[in-house]
């Protein structure tokens, strides 16, 4: 080993706590950079696989009822590969451990051979090919799971008002229902909704639909443009109902899990970029005061013969030890993490298969990134140690140039302390260092501020959205839109206390070259139930006309109140309307687009009906209420509130929890280094001038109120621009992840405020602590006879 | 009596004729082992007031260590060693730092100014904790910057730098001023200047004055001269007249 490198190691070992600070910090940023990067490997190429291997189609058709032959029709547009039509109806599930009622999508298997498109991968049991028994059906893994259903249990289903017996062969995935919810929920409810297959003839027979189908699924060949495919496949089912043909950008399960894939995006360049760039300014800070003490001994080198590439590699050296470390963590952190989050998309996501896959691109980005924050940080200051000639060097250095400082030029400094005066004129003497040191303290604060806000939107949407703007208890849904007379049966349910109306129009909503396909949701002008509310969490009155979006539909369509929307109808006679935007309704999950009942019903021209109703149920009456819903033919589903915030608080609460958690103990780390590191530095830089006052008597108490001094200005300072800079980063931050399908407030709270400045202000004590620990140790007589 | 500093304060003695510091075989010894560095074999020694003494040795002789010891920067291993009636030998940190505090005045060869404070302000630090200051203005006055009071160190010539912390050590009117190299790093004709402040201080307030310095020019200007050799003093000298600052050269 070169002496130089002797000299390196040695160096290192004597800063090795605040090398290691530095080292932290940037494998905090280098965590959560690898993490998030590879967990976007690991779901995309999941997903790209699983898409092409079980042959996932581009594009995607319901429709009433069409024959068979039509699909020969779809066959031969031009540009389309291949076909695959199916029957799909939704039927009441029949289990015995389930009080509530539970609602199935039944799905047809082709009678011969497997399926051209959307093929199922068989996770246990088998798929019924052929002559089998009557009754054989497939069960999505996400219901089985939730019910602990196995291959051979038997449980029974009302198809078509009909029971039928149902005993499962096999627990299956499929490309389309990667992520399973109800058809217009944003959310799962993997209790109340499954999915399930069952062969062509059965489920014909069972549905009245021999020779028919009702959903049609299509592949495109290489550079044809979807849009010109779906207009026709609009134009051919047009006769047969058809409700519009959709690619897979507006396919539930494909954009829930573009969307999960948008957030870790959001989530892996901004923060980390926020660590490595504090990592960056740490380890100038490092150096610079390293290179500083080191003075003489670079004028000695120099001397020697030394050449200035050798100290300057000297001294990059150091800064990449450094690097090596924190990317070695860095790496190490991403992997296990990422490890331990792959399982959490379990949650949300059903693959064959989701493993961990390392993003190897990006362990080298990393490895270049920190390398470069670390030789940025690092590059002033050894220029300025190679370009010191060695008289200079060896000269020690004149005392620094000081002034009285602003704030004691006015009144106001009279009164200071000679310990504050010499706080306010070593922060104003070097106004960069300062205001960078103080930038870097208000990060330290605002990062704490970003998961906390996470935490706090998550429970505003379970307490607040859940309690306080949806105060139904269901909601409950029927299998044809009815008369409005309908929901005075539903009123007369037991344990019903208030009944509001529902009229579910699925429609398609255009604006410019942008369009939308959804339920326009028709609702009583007073709901008093599901309430629509505005930003500043007032009721939006419905207005007799014109329609209240989402916001984040009005973002997605780029339009604002004002604006005329082209709504056609997908239902009945298909009409189609220019509808204006009069408000915009702040909605956590899925986007909707609201009207007053009435006015929909006009728009459809069918008079006044009905698709389900908002109910409010008195919990002592539950069960009868429950067992009332199942045995009234006409409820086609029940969506129980309770039931759908659970599986909000175990899916996505869950897993922004467990995100939000990790970014909390990193934003912790590199709090912790930022102050501590900060606070070493200063002690470097003043120990002769703490060492002078412990000798002259000061106490050590006094001595350390010198020390820290300087600290709390810049912190007193830090604080309230670190949680406005906070505050503007969880805004930015909930904006990037905010989804289509879910959608957390920006809640800033004072106790969110609170626990920032606390960390802030322990890591304070704690480092200030630690300095004054070692302040005592010190030697002051060597100190005081040593040259600067 | 012997008492810990740490539970009283000072007492100044009545009469002259007591010793400022009564050290009976002080010794000190860093290390153990075969790493054991003996700094002071078993020093014995008596200081009176107003004596200016200086101290001359070799590098590694143990000056520096007997002015610590004495300076209340460090213990000793074994040995008496009395300031007036306190027992320093025994006292602990808090009761070095108000020793520290009140009784002496220390000035080093680098001048450990604090750089963010004027001459004035870095006087005034001292006279703010101290129990019976003179005014900072004075203690400038005393060492000659009586017009450079409101100057940063780092508008002050290295001499001037020196005869601020002169100025420092003095203002709270030790008993003690320890002064460790103090012209080590100046030029003969600045080095005389800050002499001539200590000597005056010596003379003017009775300020029992320990030198510690390598340079046996400055033996003429003091009362007595102890000679240190491998910890141990081997040689003392009285002055019948000290010699004028002014008179001296090296």
């Amino acid at each position: 080993m070169s002496l130089l490198n002797r000299k390196l190691r040695r160096d290192l070992y004597k800063l090795k706590s605040q090398a290691l600070a530095v080292a932290l910090v940037m494998a905090c940023g280098l965590a959560m950079m690898i993490m998030t990067r590879s967990l976007i490997l690991s779901l995309e190429s999941t997903r790209d696989d699983y898409y092409r291997d079980y042959r996932f189609a581009d594009v995607f058709a319901n429709l009433k009822r069409a024959p068979d032959s039509v699909a020969e029709d779809l066959r031969a547009i031009s540009g389309v590969a291949a076909v695959q039509t199916s029957i799909a109806r939704q039927g009441r599930l029949e289990l015995p451990a389930m009080i509530e009622p539970a609602t199935g999508l039944f799905i047809s298997l082709p009678e011969y051979g497997r399926p051209k498109l959307n093929r199922l991968y068989l996770r246990r049991g088998q798929i019924p090919e052929g002559p089998t028994a009557p009754g054989r059906i497939l069960v999505g893994e996400a219901f089985a799971e939730a019910h602990g259903l196995q291959p051979g249990d038997d449980f029974s289903a009302v198809l078509y008002g009909r029971q039928q017996s149902l005993r499962i062969a096999g627990i299956v995935l499929s490309p389309e229902f990667v992520f399973e919810a109800p058809p217009g929920s944003a959310l799962p409810d993997n209790r109340s909704y499954g999915v399930f297959w069952m062969p062509y003839k059965e489920l014909a027979r069972a549905t009245q639909m021999d020779g028919a189908f009702n959903r049609v699924a299509l592949t495109l060949r290489p550079g044809v443009r979807e849009q010109t495919v779906i207009a026709a496949v609009d134009r051919i089912l047009r006769p047969y109902g058809g409700r519009g043909a959709y690619g897979r950008e507006s396919h539930t399960s494909h954009t829930r899990l573009r969307d999960e894939i948008g957030v870790l995006q959001g989530l892996s360049i901004g923060f980390p970029l926020v660590f490595l760039g504090v990592a960056a300014f740490m380890t100038n800070a490092v150096m610079s005061r390293q290179i500083t003490l080191q003075r003489e001994q670079i004028a000695i080198l120099k001397s020697f013969g030394f050449s200035n590439r050798a100290i300057g590699g000297h001294f990059l050296k150091f800064a990449l030890v450094i690097v090596v470390v924190g990317t070695g963590l860095g790496i190490l952190g991403g992997i296990f993490l990422g490890r331990n989050l792959v399982e959490m998309y379990h949650l949300f996501f059903r693959f064959p298969l989701l493993e961990f896959q390392l993003a190897r691109t990006v362990l080298v980005a990393a490895v270049v990134v920190s390398t470069l924050a670390a030789v940025i940080g690092v590059w002033g200051a050894v220029r300025a140690a190679i370009r010191l000639s060695p008289a200079e060097a060896m000269r020690p250095e004149p005392p620094a140039d000081f002034r009285p400082a602003f704030f004691e030029r006015t009144r106001l400094g009279r009164s200071f302390t000679p310990s504050l005066r010499m706080a306010l004129r070593n922060i104003e003497r070097r106004p960069i260092r300062s205001f960078i040191t103080c930038i870097a303290l208000a990060m330290a604060t605002g990062i704490l501020v970003v998961p906390s806000a996470f935490r706090d939107g998550i429970n505003h949407v379970l307490d607040y959205q859940w309690d306080i703007v949806q105060r139904q208890t269901a909601y409950t849904t029927l299998i044809e839109p009815q008369a409005s007379l309908a929901l005075a049966a539903l009123r007369n349910l037991p344990g019903v206390t208030l009944a509001e109306p529902v009229r579910a129009a699925p429609a398609e909503l255009r604006f410019g070259n942008r369009t939308r396909r959804l339920a326009v949701i028709g609702l009583s002008p007073q709901a008093k139930l599901n309430r629509v509310i505005d930003r500043q969490n007032r009721q939006i009155l419905l207005p007799d006309h014109g329609l209240v979006l989402s916001s984040k539909l009005a973002d997605v369509l780029q339009v604002k109140p004002g604006d005329s929307l082209r709504v056609t109808m997908l239902e009945g006679k298909r009409p189609e309307y220019a509808v204006p935007v009069v408000a915009l309704a702040e909605d956590f999950a899925g986007t909707a687009a609201y009207m007053d009942i009435d006015a929909l019903n006009r728009l459809m021209g069918e008079g006044d009906r009905i698709s389900g109703a908002y109910l409010s149920v008195v919990s002592g009456q539950w069960l009868d209420f429950l067992a009332a819903v199942k045995a009234t033919p006409g409820i086609s589903g029940l969506v129980i509130k309770e039931a759908i915030r659970e599986g909000f608080r175990k899916t996505t609460a869950e897993s922004i929890g467990l995100i939000q958690k990790i970014y909390l103990t990193f934003a912790t780390v590199v709090a912790f280094g930022i102050i501590y590191n900060s606070v070493r530095i200063s002690l470097s830089e003043r120990q002769r001038e703490l060492a002078t006052l412990r000798v002259v008597g000061f106490t050590r108490g006094e001595v350390g109120g010198v020390l820290i001094g300087e600290l709390v200005i810049l912190t007193l300072v830090a604080l309230p621009l670190g949680l406005f800079i906070g505050s503007g980063l969880a805004s930015a931050i909930m904006q990037a992840v905010n989804t289509e399908f879910v959608r957390l407030p920006l809640i800033l709270t004072p106790a969110n405020y609170a626990f920032a400045v606390l960390v802030v202000t322990i890591a304070s004590i704690i480092s200030a602590t630690l300095a004054c620990r070692y302040l005592n140790r010190l030697d002051l007589v060597s100190v005081l006879k040593a040259r600067d | 009596m012997s008492k810990s500093p740490s539970n009283s304060h000072p007492q100044e003695s009545d009469t002259s004729e007591d010793p400022v510091f009564r050290v009976k075989d002080l010794k000190k010894i860093y290390g153990e082992g075969e790493a054991e560095v003996r700094a002071l074999g078993g020093v014995n020694l008596e200081c009176r007031e107003g004596e200016f003494l200086v101290v001359l040795g070799a590098s590694g002789s143990g000056k520096s260590t007997l002015l610590n010891l004495l300076g209340g920067l460090d213990t000793p291993t074994s040995g008496e060693l009395h300031y007036r009636d306190w027992n320093l030998g025994a006292a602990d940190d808090d009761g070095l730092t108000q020793y520290r505090r009140e009784a002496v005045g220390f000035v080093f060869q680098f001048y450990n100014l604090i750089p963010s404070l004027t001459a004035r302000e870095n006087v005034a630090l001292i006279t703010e904790i101290a129990p019976d200051p003179m005014t900072p203005e004075k203690a400038l006055e005393m060492v000659g910057l009586g017009e450079r009071m409101d100057h940063f160190p780092s508008e002050l010539s290295g001499g001037e730098q020196q005869r601020v912390a002169i100025a420092r050590a003095i203002a709270k009117r030790p008993a003690v001023l320890m002064c460790d190299e103090p012209t080590g790093a100046l030029d003969v004709h600045t080095g005389i200047a800050v002499l001539e402040a200590i000597d005056r201080i010596n003379r003017e307030l009775g300020t029992l004055t320990l030198v510690i310095t390598h340079n046996s020019a400055m033996s003429a200007i003091a009362d007595r001269v102890l000679t240190l050799s491998g910890g141990l003093i081997t040689g003392e000298q009285r002055n019948e007249e000290r010699a004028a600052v002014k008179s001296m050269s090296w």
